[in-house]
């Protein structure tokens, strides 16, 4: 069996490409490709963590298998929300540019 | 008898009705209602004060009428109350007679002034307040009525206010009589904080008791001599007595010669138990008195207005009041009040008759000769003016003398020069003598000098104003001898007064010596009239036509220049500092402040606009940051064990 | 109870007012009848029951009136002046008079909240619900650059506030009160540790300082009264809000001695400073509300040295100045609006003469300008000298220096006078009218009994002084108190008991606990 802390490395490691793809990318759909990342990359962790807890303790593992679940169905949700506002305003502008879409600004 | 006596706390109270009377009514009384309704308030106070006067006879002490608690402080206890005794009550005398002779004179001379009522109204209020003066039981009492004739003064002088120059005077009078007040205030201050009391009787009973000679006292003592140069006119606060001779000329009679400007001596007498017991305090009130009288004197020589020349008179005297009573001779200084009130406001009254006769006319040189057409105002202002020069058998001469063997005597100025002050006194009596004389004969006798169209209408004053000069006449003459020279008569103010002031001791003379000092000082006398009979009648007036511009005579002019200095000194560097600090609060503090403070503020709120860019990724950045610092305090700190 | 309606009366009235529309008629009528039936229930104030119920339990915080002491008499001075302000002002306010009034209503219950709590945070919340209507009377009545006036006012007001709530919220926790009642806090505040009491009574200070206001933390007050509106009705608001003395001598000092006493001497150099600063920049000023304003600044300053001076008489004499000057000062204020009202302008260069035509109102300026700078007789004269006798027992030099601004106070006092009514008239004004009239009588009233008969108001004072006198070292070291110490927890229950004055020897019929002292 694959020692945990690999698993743990290869979500760290997602993890930080998924932020800095969040950080760099200036297309919105590559954010949310990059976010998307992160959450399975958080997912990756979990499930590895659930399997080693398996052994010890059958609450927490199957606790963290459900886990799993719960955040990917909220990941469809918010990617099918923050679509359908990209969406709305890919229909005002012609670009999706992150960075032209400030005018949350004081 | 004591309930006579206690009658007499009424008389400030009768005045203040009279002032309250005319000024809310007074301008649809009919004249000479307002006037009339004073007299008779200054009466029934003259009245009272004859009573006080009876019901103490007999008695040594005085009597207290405490009306209300007026302070409380812990255990400092200040009640409104009045101590009627023997000095207080011959000051109340002077006060009221004489005040009543004056408010009768102005019956006349104000007739016709449209403030006729707002003048009776002011006059009463001073006659109120100096009387609450000098009866009242303690200090902050006194001090009520000490500034309170002060308001009057101010009020009185600027009475013709709509000419520039006399509430100009007004504000000078006020002003530095508040600069004395600083010293009246501090001294009060200071006399808590030594005898736990502000009581004047209990000070006067302590102070024997205290160290003879100690800082203390001595410090009390001249903090209390300020308040009074400032009151009476005094070096170093002399200079607003001249200027204050733009107020109508009863005024310049009551205020500035017989009352006001006697409240500094009766304070020094008042509280003679402190300055007895501290030599170096009354050594300085006494040279105050005597450099004053001498300085006064020499300017009084270049003056050419009629009323101003009397002004530095009254200095001079007031000099020689503040020298008798610096020198521990109480009851001397209250007897030159006393006889000075008499010949003093003889002098400004019949100089009101002059300048009344003449249509305003106040320079003497346009003066002379008027003693053949006004009789009754010559030959009243003469009787004045020899009192006032020392003559004997008149007033002055007997107070005058009585002052000057006081100096000679002291065992209090011993040590401190008190022949000198002798020599300076008796060589200011010559020069008051020949002043003196300049006044009258370039007045009323020689050559006539005065205006053509002036001396169409020049009459003598109507029985209203005359009468009051009689009366002021016959006092002058005799009121001199109630005190005369104890080692040889019988003398009546001596006894009468010095049970109630402070014990100091007097060197006793041989009568040999006494008969010298008073031929020495009729000499000087002698000698004065003398020159300015010379100088001046001889002469045929010349002098007292064109002042010679010599250097001495432009010292007396400016009178020594003290107060071209304080000009300078005060009001110009004054005027510099107000303005300056005005301009630095409004532009260095304000702005300093504000700006500072202001710029501080909106500097960090622009700092902190910065993050509301609107900018998602540092949102998102932050937000990452924040997390990652999470993550490391839980891991390091254990805190999620 | 009485204490509660004191508070409670102003705020229906001001709602009534305010919702009550623009109408003139209407707000005079409302505020004339607040102002009355609230200044006769403060003539009953002392010696009535205070009330204690608890407000905030979680925090200890309660709502405590105590209507023994210097409050009472300050609520009392401050309902009188109350009523001839808000007929002026509900006359001589051009556009929504019914708010003006609303708002000067407001602030008299926060005043009186001030004078009266007995908790530190009720103090505190009337501290700023005051702040409140003052602001908007700026703000909204002002004059051309009233922007940045309430600007300036906002910043040094909330700055030093912002300072002072750090020091009431570290307060109770620091010196383990039971609540923040005074009583409470007196038992343990003064045994905490003197490091402690010095930093929390400087975060006191720094919030009372501005609202004394003291050198350097002054300029506010000079824009404020300058762009006020002209009537001068807002400028007496202004004078009556002049609580830091107040707050320095019920609450900061007696609850931090050793605090007080540790930087009691700064703060009365600075108060030292004040008096001079303001009296002598007075004499330079041709703005008449300016001058006022300078003017009341060097008055504060002697409030200043009175309470610093630690000394029994001289905390007496301060407190009796603070409620003596909202007399003079407003009286003050309420004659540069009359004399607005005639020249529209407050350049003092376009003035002149006055007296010629308008003699009653030369008289009864120079009445209430005589008060103002002290002459004997009249209100203020027993609050400055007390000031001044009790700072000199203590610190001879400055309380000497202080007393030098009385001749400055006489310099602008009677420059002022002189280049208004005296001299030649330029234009003949108007004399004074009724309402004019009528709105000096009560301060003039109000002057004479404060100056004739002070030794009432100062007994009640003394109520609370003793408290200071009592535990700050330096005045009991005076060793001038006779009284017995008083029992502080039973403050609350004091009404004129234990805790009253000795009784006076013979004459005069001064009984503390009559309305009104029941003097002559």
């Amino acid at each position: 069996m694959v020692p945990t802390p690999y698993y743990v490395a290869l979500s760290a490691l997602l993890l930080t490409i998924g932020a800095m793809g969040v950080l760099t990318r200036r297309s919105a759909i590559m954010v949310f490709l990059s976010v998307e990342l992160m959450l399975n990359a958080a997912n990756l962790a979990i499930v590895a963590y659930a399997r080693q807890w398996s052994a010890t303790g059958v609450e927490q593992a199957l606790s963290g298998q459900a886990a799993v679940f719960i955040i990917l169905a909220i990941a469809a949700a918010e990617v099918a929300v923050g679509l359908g506002i990209l969406v709305a305003i890919f229909r005002n502008r012609v670009s999706t540019d992150v960075d032209e879409l400030s005018e949350v600004r004081s | 008898m004591t309930s006579v006596v206690q009658w007499a706390a009424l008389a400030p109270l009768l005045a203040l009705v009279g002032s309250l009377i005319n000024a809310f009514f007074g301008r649809s009384l009919k004249e000479p209602a307002p006037g009339v309704i004073a007299s008779l308030m200054v009466a029934g106070g003259f009245v009272l004060s004859v009573l006080a006067f009876i019901g103490l006879q007999g008695m040594h002490g005085g009597v207290q009428v405490t009306l209300w608690r007026y302070f409380t402080a812990g255990t400092l206890h200040v009640d409104a109350g009045f101590m009627i005794d023997r000095l207080s009550v011959t000051m109340m005398l002077i006060i009221t007679g004489v005040g009543l002779l004056i408010h009768i004179y102005s019956i006349g001379y104000m007739h016709g002034d449209d403030g006729n009522s707002r003048y009776f109204s002011q006059l009463n209020l001073f006659v109120a307040a100096m009387l609450v003066l000098v009866m009242a039981s303690s200090f902050p009492l006194m001090f009520i009525g000490w500034e309170g004739v002060g308001v009057c003064s101010y009020l009185l002088i600027g009475f013709w206010y709509r000419d520039r120059v006399n509430p100009d005077a007004g504000r000078k009078a006020f002003i530095v009589n508040r600069v004395g007040d600083v010293g009246f205030l501090l001294a009060m201050f200071l006399t808590f904080k030594t005898f736990g009391t502000l009581n004047i009787a209990s000070v006067n009973a302590a102070a024997p008791g205290m160290l003879y000679g100690s800082g203390v006292l001595t410090l009390i003592g001249l903090l209390y001599l300020l308040g009074a140069t400032g009151k009476s006119a005094q070096l170093p606060l002399q200079v607003w007595l001249p200027d204050a001779m733009a107020g109508p000329t009863p005024v310049s009679a009551l205020i500035h010669a017989a009352t006001m400007v006697t409240a500094g001596v009766y304070l020094i007498a008042r509280i003679g138990a402190v300055y007895a017991m501290a030599p170096g305090a009354a050594g300085t009130v006494a040279w105050v008195g005597a450099l004053t009288a001498f300085i006064a004197a020499f300017a009084a020589f270049a003056q050419t207005d009629i009323k101003k020349i009397l002004a530095y008179s009254t200095i001079s005297q007031v000099g020689y009041m503040i020298a008798a009573v610096g020198a521990g001779a109480y009851w001397v200084g209250i007897f030159h009040v006393l006889t000075h009130a008499f010949f003093k406001a003889l002098l400004f009254l019949s100089a009101g008759s002059v300048i009344h006769a003449l249509g305003g006319e106040q320079d003497i040189r346009k003066m002379g000769g008027l003693g053949r057409r006004m009789k009754i105002t010559g030959n009243t202002a003469l009787i004045a003016t020899l009192a006032i020069s020392g003559v004997p058998f008149l007033a002055g001469f007997f107070s005058k003398d009585a002052i000057l063997s006081g100096t000679f005597t002291s065992g209090l100025l011993a040590g401190n020069g008190a022949d000198a002050l002798y020599i300076i006194l008796l060589v200011t009596a010559g020069m008051t003598a020949a002043y003196m004389f300049r006044w009258y004969y370039g007045i009323f006798g020689g050559q006539s000098r005065v205006d053509a169209h002036a001396a169409e209408h020049v009459h003598e004053s109507p029985p209203v104003m005359t009468w009051p000069l009689g009366i002021l006449a016959f006092g002058s003459i005799a009121v001199g001898y109630l005190g005369l020279p104890e080692f040889a008569f019988p003398n009546l103010i001596q006894r009468w007064l010095e049970p109630a002031t402070a014990k100091v001791d007097f060197n006793t003379l041989t009568s040999g010596t006494d008969w010298l000092l008073i031929g020495l000082s009729v000499a000087v006398v002698a000698i004065g009239l003398a020159v300015g009979w010379w100088v001046y009648h001889v002469r045929k007036g010349a002098p007292v036509a064109a002042i010679k511009d010599s250097n001495l005579a432009g010292a007396s002019r400016g009178a020594l220049g003290f107060d071209a200095l304080y000009r300078i000194l005060f009001v110009a560097s004054g005027e510099g500092i107000s303005g300056g600090i005005a301009t630095l609060d409004r532009d260095v503090v304000d702005r300093g402040l504000a700006a500072g403070g202001g710029g501080g503020a909106g500097l960090v709120g622009k700092l902190a606009t910065l993050v509301q860019s609107g900018f998602a990724r540092a949102y998102a950045f932050a937000m990452l940051l924040g997390v990652l610092t999470l993550v490391l305090v839980a891991a390091l700190t254990g805190v999620l064990k | 109870m009485i204490a509660l309606f004191v508070l409670v009366i102003p705020v229906v009235f001001a709602v009534v007012t305010g919702l009550g529309g623009a109408r003139r008629s209407a707000a005079l009528a409302f505020g004339l009848f607040s102002t009355l039936a609230t200044f006769v229930l403060t003539l009953f104030l002392y010696g009535s029951s205070g009330i204690s119920v608890p407000w905030i339990p979680g925090f200890g915080v309660t709502f405590t009136l105590e209507p023994t002491g210097a409050g009472s008499v300050l609520t009392l001075v401050a309902a009188l002046v109350m009523i001839p302000t808000v007929v002026m002002a509900a006359r001589r306010v051009e556009r929504s008079p019914g708010a003006f009034v609303a708002l000067m209503l407001l602030m008299q219950a926060g005043l009186s909240g001030i004078f009266l709590a007995h908790d530190l945070v009720l103090f505190y919340v009337s501290w700023e619900f005051a702040l409140i209507p003052s602001m908007l009377l700026l703000g909204a009545f002002g004059r051309e650059k009233r922007r940045a006036a309430v600007l300036k006012y906002l910043v040094y007001a909330i700055g030093g506030s912002f300072l002072m709530l750090i020091s009431i919220l570290a307060i109770k926790p620091l010196s383990g009160a039971a609540s923040y009642r005074f009583t409470d806090l007196m038992s343990v505040t003064p045994h905490l540790a003197a490091a402690t009491q010095v930093w929390l009574f400087v975060g006191l200070a720094i919030g009372m300082a501005v609202k004394l206001p003291l050198w350097p933390l002054h300029s506010w007050l000079i824009d404020f009264n300058e762009q006020n509106h002209p009537s001068g009705a807002a400028d007496v608001m202004g004078t009556l809000y002049k609580v830091g003395g107040f707050g320095f001598f019920a609450w900061a000092i007696p609850l931090l001695p050793v605090g007080a006493e540790r930087v009691g001497p700064v703060l009365l150099v600075l108060s030292v400073v004040t008096a001079l600063y303001g009296a002598i920049a007075a004499a330079a000023q041709t703005d008449i509300k300016r001058l006022l304003a300078y003017a009341s600044l060097s008055h504060m300053g002697i409030v200043g040295v009175g309470i610093f001076g630690l000394h029994l008489a001289g905390l007496n004499g301060a407190i009796f100045l603070l409620a003596a000057q909202m007399l003079s000062t407003g009286g003050l204020f309420l004659v540069s609006g009359m004399l607005y009202q005639r020249r529209h302008s407050f350049d003092l260069d376009r003035f002149g003469g006055l007296a010629k035509s308008a003699p009653a109102l030369a008289a009864l300026s120079l009445f209430v300008l005589f008060t103002f700078i002290g002459v004997p007789g009249l209100a203020n004269f027993p609050g400055e000298f007390l000031s001044l006798l009790g700072a000199y027992q203590h610190h001879p030099w400055l309380a000497a220096a202080a007393t030098l601004s009385v001749v400055a106070a006489g310099v602008y006092g009677v420059n002022f006078y002189q280049r208004l009514y005296q001299g030649q008239e330029h234009e003949a004004t108007h004399e004074i009218g009724t309402l004019e009239a009528f709105a000096l009588i009560p301060l003039i009233a109000g002057i004479l009994w404060l100056g004739i008969f002070p030794s009432p108001q100062l007994q009640r004072i003394q109520v609370q002084s003793r408290l200071i006198a009592a535990t700050t070292t330096s005045a009991s070291a005076g060793a001038l108190l006779a009284a017995p110490l008083p029992d502080t927890t039973t403050l609350a229950g004091a009404k004129g008991g234990p805790l009253a004055p000795p009784s006076l020897p013979g004459e005069g019929p001064v009984a503390p606990d009559a309305p009104l002292g029941g003097g002559q």
